[in-house]
């Protein structure tokens, strides 16, 4: 169910379920990972496809790590009819040429249709980075143990 | 899915990708500011892509393309049975046997959008 963000402040919580979060991405490659994040949407083969090449077509036009190990792969596509987030976390990193050109371990994947009634997209991708600038974000998503701790910290952090 | 039809949701998406970062949009300043993109370079590259697939639309496809084209969007999702590109139900034959496979390449009789029919 679309979280109701019209009688309340817009929430990252509200948009995560608990089988869209991954602590133990097993990626080798930046493809590999893109293909693991939108399979945490569990949507059909065909609209994987689409939603694939348009990340990647995204990623072609400048990264989306933006550093200190996070990175947010976004697009929009028809093939979805409501916004749908992930977050997936690799131990080890993977070299997703991020500004900083350091591993990346932590991905909050975004994907919205091209015309959504309650336009979530942007706002979401906003608190997102705003998620991801505070100083011990990094460490505290490192230090996760468990789904629910990720949406605790969401709550916590107030984003 | 129809390999036309995949081309014209790719097709589609990277236009309104294309429009977003020339309008002075939110999602323009999100992509400049968070991301660090270069608007000129991104706008470019995907010109670039966008040619190199409308080129590889059979002629028909493409005329009706881009006649489309020119009053918004090519391809309207199918959802619940209904055009969301003019609102109006399509045929229960057209879409029902087809919905979430789009193997066959399917009109709007309505609209003469192309369609994406929803699982």
């Amino acid at each position: 169910m679309e979280p109701d963000t019209k009688t309340t402040a817009l929430r990252l919580r509200d948009f995560f379920r608990e089988d869209a979060i991954s602590l133990d991405l097993q990626a080798d490659t930046k493809d590999e990972v893109l293909r693991e994040l939108i399979g945490l949407l569990r949507v059909d083969d065909a609209t994987a496809g689409i939603l694939f090449k348009m990340l990647k077509r995204r990623e072609n036009l400048g990264s989306t790590g933006i550093g200190r190990g996070i990175a947010v792969p976004h697009c929009r596509s028809v093939v979805v009819d409501q916004l749908r987030v992930a977050y997936g976390r690799h131990r080890a990193g993977i070299d997703f040429k991020a500004v900083d050109d350091r591993p990346v371990h932590h991905f909050f994947l975004i994907v919205a249709p091209p015309i959504e009634i309650s336009n979530q997209y942007l706002p979401v991708l906003g608190k997102v980075a705003q998620l991801a600038r505070e100083p011990d974000v990094p460490d505290r998503l490192m230090a996760l143990q468990t789904p629910e701790e990720f949406l605790a910290l969401l709550d916590e952090k107030n984003v | 899915m129809h390999p036309d039809l995949e081309l014209l949701l790719e097709l589609q998406d990277l236009k309104m990708q294309r429009r977003e970062l020339l309008e002075e949009s939110e999602e323009r300043r999100l992509e400049e500011e968070i991301f660090r993109v270069s608007v000129a370079d991104a706008v470019a590259e995907l010109d670039r892509k966008i040619a190199d697939m409308e080129a590889r639309l059979p002629p028909a496809v493409r005329g009706r393309y881009e006649r489309l084209g020119r009053r918004g969007r090519v391809v309207a999702p199918v959802i619940g049975g209904v055009c969301y590109g003019c609102f109006v139900r399509v045929p229960t034959a057209v879409w029902a046997a087809d919905a979430g496979r789009n193997e066959a390449l399917h009109v709007c009789e309505n609209c003469g959008r192309f369609l994406y029919l929803t699982p």
